[in-house]
Protein backbone atom coordinates (compact mmCIF):
# COMPACT_ATOMS: atom_id res chain seq x y z
CA UNK A 1 0.00 0.00 0.00
CA UNK A 2 1.30 3.45 -0.88
CA UNK A 3 1.98 5.94 1.90
CA UNK A 4 -0.06 9.08 2.44
CA UNK A 5 0.69 12.20 0.42
CA UNK A 6 0.34 15.64 1.96
CA UNK A 7 -1.45 18.51 0.30
CA UNK A 8 -2.60 22.01 1.05
CA UNK A 9 -5.80 23.15 -0.58
CA UNK A 10 -5.56 26.74 -1.97
CA UNK A 11 -9.36 26.94 -2.16
CA UNK A 12 -9.69 26.17 1.54
CA UNK A 13 -7.24 28.32 3.53
CA UNK A 14 -5.86 26.61 6.57
CA UNK A 15 -6.71 23.12 5.43
CA UNK A 16 -3.79 20.78 5.17
CA UNK A 17 -4.58 17.20 4.43
CA UNK A 18 -2.66 14.00 4.47
CA UNK A 19 -4.35 11.96 1.82
CA UNK A 20 -4.01 8.27 1.36
CA UNK A 21 -5.50 8.05 -2.06
CA UNK A 22 -6.79 4.61 -2.85
CA UNK A 23 -7.49 4.80 -6.54
CA UNK A 24 -9.19 1.58 -7.52
CA UNK A 25 -10.62 2.77 -10.82
CA UNK A 26 -10.95 5.70 -13.20
CA UNK A 27 -11.95 8.24 -10.50
CA UNK A 28 -8.34 8.40 -9.31
CA UNK A 29 -7.46 10.26 -12.53
CA UNK A 30 -9.54 13.18 -11.28
CA UNK A 31 -7.43 13.40 -8.15
CA UNK A 32 -4.34 13.56 -10.35
CA UNK A 33 -6.18 16.22 -12.38
CA UNK A 34 -6.81 18.21 -9.20
CA UNK A 35 -3.09 18.19 -8.47
CA UNK A 36 -2.20 19.11 -12.07
CA UNK A 37 -4.70 21.98 -12.03
CA UNK A 38 -3.24 23.30 -8.79
CA UNK A 39 -6.40 22.65 -6.78
CA UNK A 40 -4.35 20.41 -4.50
CA UNK A 41 -0.79 21.54 -3.80
CA UNK A 42 1.77 19.07 -2.50
CA UNK A 43 2.87 20.17 0.97
CA UNK A 44 5.33 19.21 3.67
CA UNK A 45 4.40 16.23 5.78
CA UNK A 46 3.37 17.00 9.33
CA UNK A 47 1.26 20.05 8.60
CA UNK A 48 -1.92 18.03 8.33
CA UNK A 49 -4.59 18.30 11.03
CA UNK A 50 -5.97 14.88 10.23
CA UNK A 51 -5.40 11.97 7.94
CA UNK A 52 -7.92 11.49 5.21
CA UNK A 53 -8.58 8.21 3.49
CA UNK A 54 -9.86 9.14 0.07
CA UNK A 55 -11.47 6.11 -1.49
CA UNK A 56 -12.23 6.38 -5.17
CA UNK A 57 -13.28 3.63 -7.48
CA UNK A 58 -15.00 0.31 -7.43
CA UNK A 59 -14.40 -1.66 -4.24
CA UNK A 60 -14.68 -5.35 -4.91
CA UNK A 61 -15.07 -7.93 -2.16
CA UNK A 62 -11.50 -9.00 -2.92
CA UNK A 63 -10.16 -5.44 -2.42
CA UNK A 64 -12.26 -4.61 0.67
CA UNK A 65 -9.80 -6.16 3.19
CA UNK A 66 -6.98 -4.04 1.68
CA UNK A 67 -9.05 -0.87 2.06
CA UNK A 68 -9.91 -1.83 5.65
CA UNK A 69 -6.23 -2.49 6.37
CA UNK A 70 -5.31 0.93 4.97
CA UNK A 71 -7.94 2.50 7.23
CA UNK A 72 -6.70 0.65 10.29
CA UNK A 73 -3.09 1.67 9.55
CA UNK A 74 -4.03 5.34 9.30
CA UNK A 75 -3.03 7.43 12.31
CA UNK A 76 -5.69 9.20 14.37
CA UNK A 77 -7.43 11.54 13.86
CA UNK A 78 -8.57 9.99 10.60
CA UNK A 79 -11.49 10.74 8.37
CA UNK A 80 -13.00 8.89 5.45
CA UNK A 81 -14.06 10.46 2.17
CA UNK A 82 -15.88 8.56 -0.53
CA UNK A 83 -15.21 9.92 -4.03
CA UNK A 84 -17.40 8.93 -6.96
CA UNK A 85 -20.42 6.75 -7.64
CA UNK A 86 -18.65 3.40 -7.14
CA UNK A 87 -17.33 4.27 -3.70
CA UNK A 88 -20.63 5.94 -2.75
CA UNK A 89 -23.09 3.22 -3.65
CA UNK A 90 -21.40 0.74 -5.95
CA UNK A 91 -22.30 2.97 -8.89
CA UNK A 92 -22.99 1.15 -12.15
CA UNK A 93 -21.91 -2.10 -10.48
CA UNK A 94 -24.30 -1.98 -7.53
CA UNK A 95 -26.01 -5.20 -8.62
CA UNK A 96 -22.76 -7.10 -9.14
CA UNK A 97 -22.39 -9.85 -6.50
CA UNK A 98 -18.67 -9.15 -6.03
CA UNK A 99 -18.86 -5.36 -5.54
CA UNK A 100 -19.44 -3.49 -2.27
CA UNK A 101 -22.58 -1.38 -2.27
CA UNK A 102 -20.58 1.57 -1.07
CA UNK A 103 -17.34 1.74 0.87
CA UNK A 104 -19.33 2.85 3.95
CA UNK A 105 -20.20 -0.81 4.41
CA UNK A 106 -16.68 -1.37 5.76
CA UNK A 107 -15.24 1.98 6.90
CA UNK A 108 -16.91 5.12 8.33
CA UNK A 109 -17.36 7.86 5.73
CA UNK A 110 -17.94 11.53 6.57
CA UNK A 111 -18.32 13.03 3.12
CA UNK A 112 -19.70 11.51 -0.07
CA UNK A 113 -18.72 13.22 -3.32
CA UNK A 114 -21.15 12.48 -6.17
CA UNK A 115 -20.11 12.07 -9.79
CA UNK A 116 -18.91 9.47 -12.27
CA UNK A 117 -16.26 10.68 -12.03
CA UNK A 118 -16.67 13.85 -9.97
CA UNK A 119 -14.85 16.93 -11.26
CA UNK A 120 -11.64 17.96 -9.48
CA UNK A 121 -13.67 20.96 -8.26
CA UNK A 122 -16.13 18.54 -6.67
CA UNK A 123 -13.25 17.03 -4.71
CA UNK A 124 -12.35 20.48 -3.39
CA UNK A 125 -16.02 21.12 -2.55
CA UNK A 126 -16.07 17.81 -0.67
CA UNK A 127 -12.89 18.65 1.27
CA UNK A 128 -14.37 22.09 2.07
CA UNK A 129 -17.44 20.30 3.38
CA UNK A 130 -15.21 18.04 5.47
CA UNK A 131 -13.24 20.99 6.88
CA UNK A 132 -16.48 22.77 7.80
CA UNK A 133 -17.72 19.84 9.83
CA UNK B 1 -2.22 27.96 -11.08
CA UNK B 2 -4.32 27.87 -14.22
CA UNK B 3 -7.79 29.33 -14.01
CA UNK B 4 -10.22 26.49 -14.64
CA UNK B 5 -13.65 27.26 -16.01
CA UNK B 6 -16.38 24.64 -16.00
CA UNK B 7 -18.06 24.84 -19.42
CA UNK B 8 -21.76 25.78 -19.27
CA UNK B 9 -22.74 22.61 -21.14
CA UNK B 10 -20.91 20.40 -18.64
CA UNK B 11 -22.80 17.46 -17.15
CA UNK B 12 -23.29 18.70 -13.62
CA UNK B 13 -26.84 18.74 -12.26
CA UNK B 14 -30.12 17.33 -13.53
CA UNK B 15 -33.31 19.31 -12.97
CA UNK B 16 -36.91 18.20 -13.29
CA UNK B 17 -39.99 20.03 -14.46
CA UNK B 18 -42.78 18.00 -12.81
CA UNK B 19 -45.47 19.80 -14.83
CA UNK B 20 -43.95 18.50 -18.08
CA UNK B 21 -43.41 14.97 -16.73
CA UNK B 22 -46.08 12.48 -17.79
CA UNK B 23 -44.74 9.62 -15.63
CA UNK B 24 -44.04 7.66 -18.82
CA UNK B 25 -41.14 5.87 -17.08
CA UNK B 26 -38.86 6.05 -20.13
CA UNK B 27 -36.05 7.73 -18.13
CA UNK B 28 -36.41 5.20 -15.34
CA UNK B 29 -36.11 2.27 -17.73
CA UNK B 30 -33.28 3.75 -19.81
CA UNK B 31 -31.10 4.75 -16.84
CA UNK B 32 -28.05 2.43 -16.97
CA UNK B 33 -27.69 2.43 -13.19
CA UNK B 34 -31.39 2.50 -12.28
CA UNK B 35 -30.88 5.53 -10.06
CA UNK B 36 -34.25 7.14 -10.86
CA UNK B 37 -37.28 6.30 -8.77
CA UNK B 38 -40.72 7.37 -9.95
CA UNK B 39 -44.13 6.90 -8.39
CA UNK B 40 -47.41 8.01 -9.93
CA UNK B 41 -51.11 7.30 -9.82
CA UNK B 42 -53.82 7.64 -12.44
CA UNK B 43 -57.13 9.34 -12.30
CA UNK B 44 -59.94 9.63 -14.82
CA UNK B 45 -60.94 12.93 -16.34
CA UNK B 46 -64.26 13.09 -18.14
CA UNK B 47 -64.36 15.85 -20.70
CA UNK B 48 -67.64 17.10 -22.05
CA UNK B 49 -68.58 15.39 -25.31
CA UNK B 50 -65.84 12.77 -24.95
CA UNK B 51 -66.77 9.20 -25.75
CA UNK B 52 -64.88 7.82 -22.75
CA UNK B 53 -63.03 9.21 -19.75
CA UNK B 54 -59.39 10.12 -20.23
CA UNK B 55 -56.83 8.48 -17.93
CA UNK B 56 -54.30 11.01 -16.63
CA UNK B 57 -51.09 10.12 -14.82
CA UNK B 58 -50.25 12.21 -11.79
CA UNK B 59 -46.63 12.33 -10.63
CA UNK B 60 -46.29 11.58 -6.91
CA UNK B 61 -42.59 11.03 -6.38
CA UNK B 62 -39.49 11.45 -8.51
CA UNK B 63 -36.08 10.89 -6.96
CA UNK B 64 -32.61 10.69 -8.45
CA UNK B 65 -29.90 8.98 -6.43
CA UNK B 66 -26.89 11.10 -7.29
CA UNK B 67 -24.77 8.69 -5.28
CA UNK B 68 -25.20 6.18 -8.08
CA UNK B 69 -25.87 8.57 -10.99
CA UNK B 70 -23.22 8.49 -13.73
CA UNK B 71 -24.26 11.91 -15.06
CA UNK B 72 -24.43 10.30 -18.51
CA UNK B 73 -27.51 12.31 -19.49
CA UNK B 74 -29.39 9.45 -21.13
CA UNK B 75 -32.48 10.38 -19.09
CA UNK B 76 -32.23 13.97 -20.34
CA UNK B 77 -31.85 12.77 -23.93
CA UNK B 78 -34.69 10.24 -23.93
CA UNK B 79 -37.32 12.37 -22.18
CA UNK B 80 -39.95 13.04 -24.88
CA UNK B 81 -41.36 15.99 -22.96
CA UNK B 82 -38.13 17.82 -22.01
CA UNK B 83 -39.03 17.38 -18.37
CA UNK B 84 -35.40 16.70 -17.47
CA UNK B 85 -32.62 19.17 -18.22
CA UNK B 86 -29.01 19.91 -17.37
CA UNK B 87 -28.36 22.71 -14.98
CA UNK B 88 -25.14 24.52 -14.21
CA UNK B 89 -23.51 24.21 -10.83
CA UNK B 90 -21.69 21.52 -8.96
CA UNK B 91 -23.55 18.70 -7.28
CA UNK B 92 -22.94 19.06 -3.57
CA UNK B 93 -21.30 16.48 -1.39
CA UNK B 94 -23.34 14.93 1.39
CA UNK B 95 -22.64 13.56 4.84
CA UNK B 96 -24.52 10.35 4.17
CA UNK B 97 -25.13 8.25 1.09
CA UNK B 98 -28.84 8.96 1.51
CA UNK B 99 -28.11 12.68 1.43
CA UNK B 100 -27.33 12.36 -2.27
CA UNK B 101 -30.88 11.21 -3.04
CA UNK B 102 -32.86 14.22 -4.22
CA UNK B 103 -36.61 14.41 -4.72
CA UNK B 104 -38.96 16.69 -6.63
CA UNK B 105 -38.51 19.64 -4.22
CA UNK B 106 -34.79 19.86 -4.95
CA UNK B 107 -34.91 18.80 -8.60
CA UNK B 108 -37.39 21.58 -9.42
CA UNK B 109 -34.87 24.15 -8.19
CA UNK B 110 -32.26 22.71 -10.55
CA UNK B 111 -34.52 22.87 -13.60
CA UNK B 112 -33.23 25.77 -15.69
CA UNK B 113 -35.61 28.69 -16.20
CA UNK B 114 -37.40 28.64 -19.56
CA UNK B 115 -35.45 30.04 -22.47
CA UNK B 116 -32.10 28.85 -21.22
Amino acid sequence: MTSARHYSVPGVPGLAVGVLDIGLACCSLEIAAAVTAGLLVPAEAGAADSSILLVSGTVTDAMAPAVMAAWNDLSEPRRGVSFGACANTGGPYWDAPTVLKGIDQVIPIEVYVPGCPPRPEALIAGLTELAAR
Amino acid sequence: MTERVIPPNAHSLIGLNPDACTSCMICVRECPVWCIDLASHTHEVTEEGARRPKVVHVLDEFTIDFGACMFCGICVDVCPFDALAWSSGLDQSAHSAGGLVHGIDQLVKWFPASGS
